[in-house]
């Protein structure tokens, strides 16, 4: 497979200004990237995953000519983006934050048109485009041919935004947290329409998320980006094997105080989370063979006045990779 | 590309920000009069009515209406040009235009045109009853003739409009700057205050600005001066066009270049 997007050692650093009264300041400067590499192949889905200001957006950016990186190249359909940008703009599907981006007082038909006309694409080509991508987003149904921007829905405004990257039938797609405040409906419909564009029609596709989840549901392949590094890289499953300790045993219980729970479990050696609701606490430990501790552990709980209410033992999830990962426990 | 395609976008996209909200089209309607009336009104009381037409040569509501018509559709070719930028930026659409392969001068270039149209058609529309009143049938000719000349001045504002959102909008902060330079260009155009009675300075900067020619054509038709001296201004005008179209590609550039070296914010 060839490579659609390569990126090599990507730095870009940002000057901020830390403000003290009126007239004093301090520039500082952020390193937003440091050094990051990858590729995503044609066909593939490659998901960018990190918390917010992990330099997620700032890689996309560089992706999609809209900001100079400060060290490093980066390619795109071959093309080089500080150096070719106009050929890169020609091979990207870009689809940034999802609720803006349109013109309000165009409906949706309209303000795809606009768009393709920046992009010099044949008028009949156009026409024909817009039909299939209005019915493939299932846009006709929701009015989404006569209704205005302002008056479209933050489900209808995501799929016209997606609608809009796809409208070139560039092969390269860029999206950044193209699900970010949908409904699970319309989430799952955009996640749908990714894989399939990816695994039918070989785009290659950069997406970014901070949802571990759908993360796990759409890509084939996964960079772990904290603080400007990509962290870790793999499928979702060869990043949980790279985990040293393979099980989560998940336990409810009830009787005490949290503070008393994370006593107990502290004297045992245990690494844990803990969540509580109402009375009730969850406890997630990561352990390699949780049948070992089990019941020695159930007996120090009884004994410290709790309550067992269930107890399960679940694969890690995507979401422990990552807390392993960026910030080097579980 | 076809840039009729792209002119048919901006066609679409301007016309239905301009009728979809009626706020803006009543204003746009309204506006010409209410000017119009209001210098006319502050000209009355503060002045006479002798005095104007001695110094300058024509009925004042002539020339007031003519001036309120000639700014409205000069202006447009800084006005869409240099606060689009900044439109886009709000509404989160910057960033598609600048990732987008198109050719950022011609879509500048043709910014300006839909609105333009609009505000020369309504221009026409109103003075010409005013022009057949004052002058009687030669005033068809005479308003053809004005209309002619602004439509030319309309697309001489343009490369200046261009040139100036390129340097403004390097600059942060750029519609403060903007408040101060869009009046300034506005008095420099000499269509309510005739260029000859501007002090020497001002007089110069006006000859920089592309339609001041044009405006400077449209009061001789006014005071019935046709003669060759109308081609030598309007020729100006063009020269100086011509003059600043590679700058103002240039500046064009220089702020797409600026704006992703400091990155184009999108949200």
């Amino acid at each position: 497979m060839s490579k659609a997007i390569e990126a090599k050692g990507l730095v870009k650093r940002y000057q901020t200004k830390k403000r003290y009264g009126f007239f004093k300041s301090k520039v500082e400067v952020v390193e937003a990237l440091r050094g990051v590499s990858f590729t995503v192949n044609y066909g593939e889905i490659v998901g960018l995953l990190g918390p917010n200001g992990a330099g997620k957006t700032t890689t996309i950016k560089i992706l999609s000519t809209l900001l100079l990186p400060d060290e490093g190249e980066a390619y795109v359909a071959g093309y080089n983006v500080v150096k070719e940008p106009s050929e890169v703009r020609k091979h990207i599907g870009l689809m940034l934050t999802v609720e803006r981006g349109f013109y309000g007082k165009l409906t949706g038909r309209e303000n795809l048109e606009y768009f393709a006309a920046l992009y010099g694409l044949e008028r009949e080509y156009v026409k024909k485009r817009i039909d299939y991508l209005i019915k493939l987003l299932e846009l006709d149904k929701l009015g989404g041919d006569y209704k205005l921007f302002e008056e479209f829905s933050l489900g209808m405004r995501a799929r016209l935004s997606l609608a809009r990257a796809l409208l070139s039938n560039a092969p390269v797609l860029l999206l950044d947290e193209p699900t970010l405040g949908l409904d699970p409906p319309s989430a799952r419909r955009i996640r749908e329409l990714v894989k399939n564009l990816a695994h039918e029609e070989k785009k290659a596709v950069l997406y970014t998320t901070h949802n571990m989840f759908e993360a796990e549901i759409v890509c084939d392949k996964i960079l772990l980006i904290n603080k400007g590094v990509i962290v870790a890289s793999g499928t979702p499953g060869e990043l949980k094997a790279k985990l040293p300790k393979l099980k989560v045993l998940i336990l409810s219980l009830h009787g005490q105080s949290v503070e008393n729970l994370q006593r107990t479990l502290s004297d045992l050696g245990l690494k844990h989370e803990i969540s509580s609701e109402l009375n009730i606490h969850t406890v997630r430990i990561h352990v390699q063979r949780p049948e070992d501790i089990f019941n020695d552990l159930v007996k120090k709980l009884v004994s410290s006045g709790f309550e067992l209410l269930s107890a399960r033992i679940e694969e890690p999830t995507l979401e422990d990779v990552f807390i392993y990962f960026s910030e080097g426990y579980l | 590309m076809s840039i009729f395609d792209l002119m048919r976008a901006e066609y679409i996209l301007i016309y239905a920000e301009t009728i979809r909200r009626k706020s803006e089209l009543v204003l746009m309607i309204l506006y010409p009069y209410l000017f119009t009336g209001f210098v006319l009104l502050l000209g009355y009381s503060a002045g006479s009515l002798e005095v104007f037409k001695s110094r300058i040569g024509v009925n004042p509501a002539i020339f007031m209406a003519t001036a309120s018509f000639t700014v409205m559709s000069l202006m447009i070719g800084v006005d869409d040009v240099l606060w689009r930028p900044l439109w886009d930026m709000w509404i989160g659409t910057l960033p598609y235009l600048i990732a987008s392969p198109v050719d950022k001068f011609k879509l500048f270039t043709i910014m300006p045109l839909p609105r333009a149209t609009l505000i020369v058609l309504l221009g026409f529309t109103s003075l010409l009853p005013l022009y057949i009143l004052q002058y009687g049938l030669s005033g068809v000719i005479l308003v053809l003739l004005v209309t002619i000349l602004i439509v030319i001045g309309v697309f001489t504002m343009i490369p200046l409009g261009v040139l100036l959102a390129g340097l403004i909008h390097s600059i942060g902060e750029s519609w403060r700057i903007l408040s101060v330079v869009r009046p300034i260009i506005m008095v420099l155009l000499g269509a309510y205050y005739p260029r000859f009675y501007m002090p020497l300075v001002a007089k110069l900067l006006s000859y920089t600005i592309p339609p001041s020619h044009i405006v400077e054509s449209v009061q001789r038709v006014l005071v019935g001066l046709v003669d060759q001296w109308l081609l030598v201004l309007i020729a100006a005008s063009i020269f100086l066009t011509a003059l600043y179209t590679p700058p103002s590609r240039a500046s064009l550039k220089f702020w797409e270049k600026r704006k992703v070296s400091e990155g184009v914010k999108i949200s």
